[in-house]
């Protein structure tokens, strides 16, 4: 039982993380990413691969940076295309990744996958459990993240990006570089998913084609739409409730006899996609919706207090 | 072997070019991509399943079943959907469009599991012809494909719906001056397209055995064949469908075949760098 909210703890954790990045890309810069299980498999698989070689941490920091040129390299592509064509040009990375990653079995061992993937302060589990000291780290990365973005989203940064989503034409008259801020969006939030990859590489020790399915996307945009677009608080929530009704359907395995696991897996992501459909229409703004900043609370109060 | 290649490319490309034609339509007259496509072609092929084996109907009155489950399927999708996200603008859309496919896509994995399935037709000798093999499924597809096309430029050129659909993909606010109801032609649309990729959806389970992600494995080559011809443009999306077919086929003669869908993703990319309008020309698709 523990070790079941462990996992789901952890698998929270990992979905905010790509939630937030898809958060970035999607709700605060107002760019469609379809293709955001290639990023996060692009993270994993650096991590599998380079972290018994050079450690967990130089191994995280290559995956986010790996995902990041990706990211960066698409976006410099096809960036200007219309939203439409993005989303098409996105899902079809997605889908070249994981064709890279099946085919190319000298490197990823294909569908075999790769095992034996070291934890981060493994010698430290040993001696004081490895789940707590795991959900440590991986509350303790999702915190790391999310002040960081918070901080970027209350930057000049986060501001020209939302100016951006909302009116790109405006914003470019206005002088900023519309096409290397989008660029830039997308490579951060690049980083952010590669960086979720290598968390959920770490947990699982062990990760294969079949992981990283175009399910890791729609669970992101679900996440998204559930919380409020371009709301990172509400990013959160909606990550933690989503993912906690999701994965607490896999319970039902236990009781239910009626449907087996494939019905059980079929109807939750079914769910996903009524979902993603009733939230669209019912709550587009959220669960917390975007907090609207007003050029007054940017400027220092006369009178000391407002 | 080119030439067999060729020949395959061709039948494939013609496969293709019933979904393309729809992703095609949607575009153009509810203007967003429809994600759903994929699936949708799924569910004609399980619908037709179902009437072929489980009901023990000969396969022409299947199609029928799986075009009319399908058009049924579309429309209910506008009606829940679609329709109430229209003024949402396009990304909604998308993104809702999305989650349709998730549902149907489960809907069937729900009910019919992961198992692939095949349709219960004779098994009959390829014709030789030329030094070509062809098989009599390529003979049905080619032909079924080619009464559709038919039928739908028929449609679209003088039925006063075909005019319709192409005054409120030209400009809906102009057709709604003139009486034509949006409303109207976008059920028609879902129901002529949902009918499409019904028959497209028996014809791929002619061609490959069927199973969830039947579909969703044409997906990319839908796009490609679509964009190539350019968005928006029926004729277009036949002519790229067959492009995208012969050269996703004539790609084994260079590449391995397990890359045969990057084929697909790399004339996307180079199209919309180099022609973003599309070989026809399109809507502008950048911004």
């Amino acid at each position: 039982m523990i070790a079941y909210l462990v996992t789901i703890a952890i698998l929270v954790c990992v979905a905010a993380l790509v939630g937030l990045a898809l958060n970035l890309q999607w709700g605060q810069a107002g760019l469609v990413n379809f293709g955001v299980v290639g990023f996060v498999a692009i993270g994993a698989y650096a991590t599998a691969l380079l972290a018994p070689q050079i450690g967990w941490l130089p191994a995280m920091l290559v995956a986010g940076a790996a995902s990041a040129i990706l990211s960066a390299g698409l976006a410099l592509l096809s960036i200007r295309l219309e939203e439409n064509y993005l989303a098409i040009v996105t899902i079809g990375f997605g889908e070249v990744v994981r064709l890279v990653i099946l085919n190319e079995g000298w490197l990823t061992n294909g569908a075999l996958g790769i095992p034996d993937i070291p934890r981060p302060f493994a010698a430290l589990g040993r001696t004081i459990g490895g789940d707590t000291v795991f959900i440590v780290f991986a509350l303790a990365l999702v915190a790391v993240v999310f002040v960081l973005l918070e901080a970027m989203a209350r930057s000049p940064f986060g501001r020209v990006l939302r100016a951006i989503r909302d009116d790109a034409t405006v914003t470019a008259a206005l002088g900023k570089n519309v096409f290397a801020l989008r660029v830039r969006a997308f490579a951060v939030g690049g980083a952010v998913m590669g960086i979720a990859g290598a968390l959920h590489a770490f947990y699982l020790t062990y990760i294969d084609p079949s992981q990283f399915t175009p399910i890791v996307t729609a669970y992101a945009f679900m996440a998204v739409i559930a919380g409020g677009r371009g709301s990172n608080v509400g990013l959160l929530i909606g990550a933690c409730s989503i993912m906690a009704l999701l994965e607490g359907t896999r319970f039902l395995k236990d009781f239910v006899t009626v449907i087996d696991g494939v019905q059980l897996s079929a109807l939750r992501l079914g769910l996903i996609g009524a979902g993603i459909v009733a939230l669209l229409i019912l709550r587009p703004q959220g669960l917390a919706p975007e907090p609207k900043r007003r050029a007054a609370d940017l400027l220092p109060t006369e009178k000391g207090g407002v | 072997m080119a030439a067999q290649l060729f020949f395959n490319g061709l039948v494939t490309g013609l496969l293709l070019a019933l979904p393309a034609l729809a992703l095609t339509l949607v575009f153009g007259v509810l203007k967003f991509a429809n994600f759903a496509v994929g699936a949708m072609l799924t569910l004609g092929a399980y619908a037709a399943w179902v009437a072929n084996v489980q009901l023990g109907m000969p396969l022409t009155a299947s199609a029928a079943v799986a075009a009319v489950t399908v058009a049924g399927a579309g429309l209910l999708a506008d009606q829940l959907a679609f329709e109430k996200l229209r003024l949402r603008g396009s990304i909604s859309l998308l993104v809702a469009s999305m989650g349709v496919s998730l549902v149907i896509e489960n809907v069937c994995r729900f009910f019919f599991g992961n198992a692939s399935r095949g349709f219960d037709v004779a098994l009959s000798r390829p014709i030789r012809w030329e030094g070509l093999r062809i098989n009599q499924e390529q003979i049905t597809i080619a032909i079924t494909v080619a009464v559709c096309l038919v039928a739908v430029d028929v449609l679209l050129r003088f039925t006063p719906l075909g005019r319709a659909m192409r005054a409120v993909a030209d400009n809906a606010s102009l057709a709604a001056v003139r009486g034509v109801e949006r409303r109207a032609i976008a059920r028609l649309t879902w129901a002529l397209v949902g009918a499409l990729l019904g028959l497209a959806g028996v014809l791929a389970g002619l061609d490959r055995s069927i199973d969830p992600l039947i579909g969703w494995n044409y997906q990319i080559a839908i796009f490609a064949a679509a964009i190539l011809g350019g968005l928006g443009s029926p004729i277009g999306a036949v002519l790229g469908a067959l492009t995208i077919g012969v050269a996703e086929e004539m790609s084994a003669l260079v590449i391995p075949t397990n890359y045969r869908q990057v084929v697909s993703f790399a004339v996307i990319l180079a199209l919309l760098l180099f022609r973003a309008n599309g070989l026809l020309g399109a809507k502008a698709a950048r911004k």
